[in-house]
């Protein structure tokens, strides 16, 4: 089963409390959602909608057909009344946010007292109750939904929480941020999760800042991250460069949305493979990981703080709007990688190639000796990396149907091919790349890339990883900036399948 | 005590005849050995230099830090001594470093007030490329790049920092005496020092003369607390006149927060 409830409204109406308020009811019932939000740049006012999607089993994507709608406003119905299904049902009437979660809790059969406690959260309390009690009294329908799951507990999270958290336990101590959108949420996170006075949130005024700003608290030996979008990684790119070179360890979060330039600022997208692949001058060695839901970005945060001390190497930690504003559920435990620090202070470190004590040298002897010891530490990190999880194998094993992709494409692509003849690969180390991939696309008769962007960067890096060419017509690519519904992945899949 | 401390490498020194970093080199050394001896260890300090002429005081000194990108010493300063306050640390820079490249830093610096003591070795060009003109070259200034002569007027640092909010400006003569005695009172100050060391480039400028216009604002009992006083004196030169009397010294002083204070609750 899936089912889907869609709250439209204007900004500043608490579409997100409403949709998260619903989430927590429907997980108290043993429900897994998902549950994503599109929304305008812009502070109040125009068109934002959350959707959720609820099943009996885990559910990672929403549907294009709706079977509640909720109005806010007087837009909504208009705009959303096309994906209505035949008997699914309008909430409309009041712009009220809490008196609809009332009346939403008695619709689906919730349970009140979660409703209750998840209010008391919120400012105005007893108003809000009030609100919510009448909403509850007022409904008198009913949208019956079976559900057959066990008792086993389900947590819900976004990619925010979970990159966070990551963070987190991973022992950060600096984080160094500019808002921009959707990296700010992290930063948000962080900053409110500071108390404990083990990590602080730092804002600069700009990305150049943050960044060096991070080099100069990570060579003092302190564990410090950096987070930005596309055109602020652009500005570190410079800095990039030089942790590579004076082999500071950093890791850098890039959460991606669509460029070029300002591009869709609150929208979402897989541009930015190439320049985390590519970006900042000269040769050097990095790592780019890229988690495709937010269990896996609690664990592969780890991984890259695990990676960037080991090898004293900057790290890149992608992710985009899709993941980090869309709520999970799941149930199970992170496995998080445990990092030694490596940088212990005093010590030296510069930016020119440089010798003994690091002091600036032009010497052929000593510079051949730092490019080719760069290339020795990116054979290890290879090796090293072959030891974890650095992509994922789904559906039938003995499929000759191989969709591969990465990143946030993967909740859709799990809920789409359940039903079908496909096996799924998903990369999670971009780089370096598992030698171990080039195996798994030898039985595939098809190979089909499902990328949220319009070029595909992910089918050229598997060209030179692995020598297959991936067809045009096999790939399938997204670039409005919204993410994939499962219906349409599905079709899509079907069409190269069939 | 131990007299036999030494704070230089071996590297050796690549700087031209004459330059006058050599006086900014041995004033830091001479102050770090000074505090060495009385007890201070070298991972006490924490040294941070830019690209140019001036950054190649890194590999003469033997102390822990960085030799960063262009332009970025100021925040490397700040990230280096949040995560360690408990360090001394000096950044080092041009005047390309601090007022071209890296004046976004140097403005918002003033404002954060990070607890660092910082140099800018302003000889008024970017000499290691070769003599193109930087903000702080003067009119008519001309090399390769600019055969009719500069022609933009350059920026006061000095009111430029003042004006931003800085704890501590002052501006000293490339003199060793005077650049530690200068240094001494900074690493006294609780905050973000700002220490503009005038070296005009021995070969790319071929004016000396500003020497004998020089005053020292210390010893005309200039109020260094005073900040409207600090702005006037500021104002004396521009950087490009070529008569009228010349400021050194102190010419503000004000204690309040660091950043690290206020960030790290210290």
């Amino acid at each position: 089963m899936r089912e889907n409830i869609l709250i439209g409204g204007s900004a500043g109406q608490g579409p997100n409390i409403l949709a998260s308020l619903i989430s927590k009811g429907l997980i108290d019932k043993g429900f897994f959602v998902f549950s994503s939000r599109e929304y305008e740049s812009r502070v109040r006012g125009g068109h934002n909608f959350n959707m959720i999607t609820f099943s009996d089993e885990p559910v990672y994507s929403n549907s294009a057909k709706v079977d509640i709608l909720i109005a806010l406003d007087e837009n909504t119905e208009g705009i959303h009344q096309e994906r209505l299904n035949k008997n699914g049902i309008i909430l409309k009437g009041s712009s009220d946010n809490i008196f609809y979660a009332g009346r939403i809790f008695k619709i689906l059969e919730l349970n009140f007292k979660i409703l209750d406690s998840e209010i008391k959260k919120l400012d105005n309390y007893e108003q809000n109750l009030i609100h919510a009690t009448e909403g509850y009294n007022s409904e008198k329908r009913k949208f019956l939904v079976e559900n057959k799951r066990g008792e086993e507990k389900i947590k819900i999270m976004n990619g925010n929480e979970a990159i966070s958290e990551g963070a987190i336990l991973s022992g950060v101590e600096f984080y160094y941020s500019y808002p921009m959108t959707p990296a700010t949420g992290v930063l948000t996170e962080l900053s409110q999760k500071q108390k404990d006075g083990k990590h602080i949130t730092i804002e600069l005024e700009g990305e150049i800042s943050c960044i060096n700003a991070a080099i100069g608290s990570s060579i003092a030996g302190a564990k410090a991250m950096v987070g930005t979008s596309g055109g602020g990684f652009d500005l570190m790119t410079e800095s990039l460069s030089l942790a590579g070179m004076a082999e500071v360890p950093l890791v850098i979060y890039l959460s991606q949305r669509p460029g070029p330039s300002t591009g869709l600022a609150t929208y979402t997208g897989q541009g930015d493979l190439n320049v985390a692949l590519h970006s900042g001058h000269g040769e050097f060695n990095r790592i780019v990981i890229a988690p495709g839901d937010p269990l896996e970005a609690i664990e592969k945060t780890s991984e890259i703080f695990y990676f960037t001390q080991r090898y004293k190497i900057p790290g890149i930690l992608m992710s985009d709007k899709h993941l980090v504003e869309s709520y999970y559920s799941f149930t199970g435990e992170p496995r998080v990688t445990y990092s030694e620090k490596s940088i212990k202070w005093p010590a030296r470190y510069n930016s020119y190639e440089s010798g003994e004590n690091k002091i600036a040298t032009e010497d052929p002897k000593i510079v051949n000796k730092n490019v080719e010891n760069r290339i020795l530490i990116s054979k290890r990190l290879q090796e090293e990396i072959e030891k974890f999880q650095s992509f994922k194998l789904y559906g039938k094993k003995d499929s000759e149907n191989l969709i591969i992709s990465w990143g946030s494409t993967k909740g859709a692509i799990l809920d789409a091919i359940k039903e079908k003849d496909c096996r799924f690969l998903q990369i999670i180390y971009l780089e370096p790349f598992s030698n171990k991939i080039k195996n798994e696309l030898k039985n595939a008769k098809k190979i089909i890339v499902v990328e949220n962007n319009g070029t595909s960067p992910l089918s050229s890096l598997i060209t030179k990883k692995t020598g297959y060419l991936i067809d045009d017509k096999n790939k399938i690519l997204k670039y409005d900036g919204r993410p994939f519904l499962f219906e349409e992945l599905s079709n899509e899949i079907d069409r190269r399948i069939k | 005590m131990n007299e036999k401390v030494s704070a230089r490498t071996l590297a050796p020194v690549t700087w031209c005849p004459g330059c006058t970093n050599f006086l900014v080199l041995s004033a830091i050394q001479k102050f770090i050995e000074q505090q060495m001896q009385n007890g201070k260890k070298k991972e006490e300090f924490g040294i941070v230099s830019g690209i140019g002429c001036h950054a190649k005081i890194f590999d003469y000194l033997d102390l822990p830090g960085i030799n960063t990108l262009h332009g970025r010493v100021v925040p490397t300063c700040m990230g280096l001594k949040l995560a360690k306050p408990e360090l001394n640390v000096l950044g080092f820079s041009g005047d390309g470093d601090a007022y071209a490249e890296g004046m976004e830093h140097l403005i918002h610096m003033a404002r954060y007030n990070s607890d660092f003591k910082y140099f800018v070795h302003n000889n008024q060009v970017f000499a290691l490329t070769l003599g193109q003109p930087t903000p702080t070259t003067e009119i008519g200034y001309t090399d390769k790049t600019n055969p009719e002569g500069v022609k933009l007027q350059p920026f006061n640092p000095i009111k430029l920092l003042l004006a931003a909010g800085a704890s501590f400006v002052a501006r000293v003569d490339c003199d060793q005496n005077q650049i530690k005695e200068v240094l001494e009172e900074a690493i006294k100050h609780r905050g973000f020092a700002f220490i503009e060391i005038l070296q005009p480039c021995l070969i790319f400028h071929n004016y000396r003369e500003y020497k004998n216009r020089l005053y020292d604002l210390q010893k005309e009992r200039h109020d260094k607390t005073n900040l409207g006083l600090a702005l006037a004196k500021a104002d004396e030169f521009d950087y490009d006149s070529k008569t009228g009397r010349i400021p050194i010294g102190i010419f503000y002083q004000k204690e309040r927060k660091t950043f690290e204070e206020l960030k790290l609750n210290k």
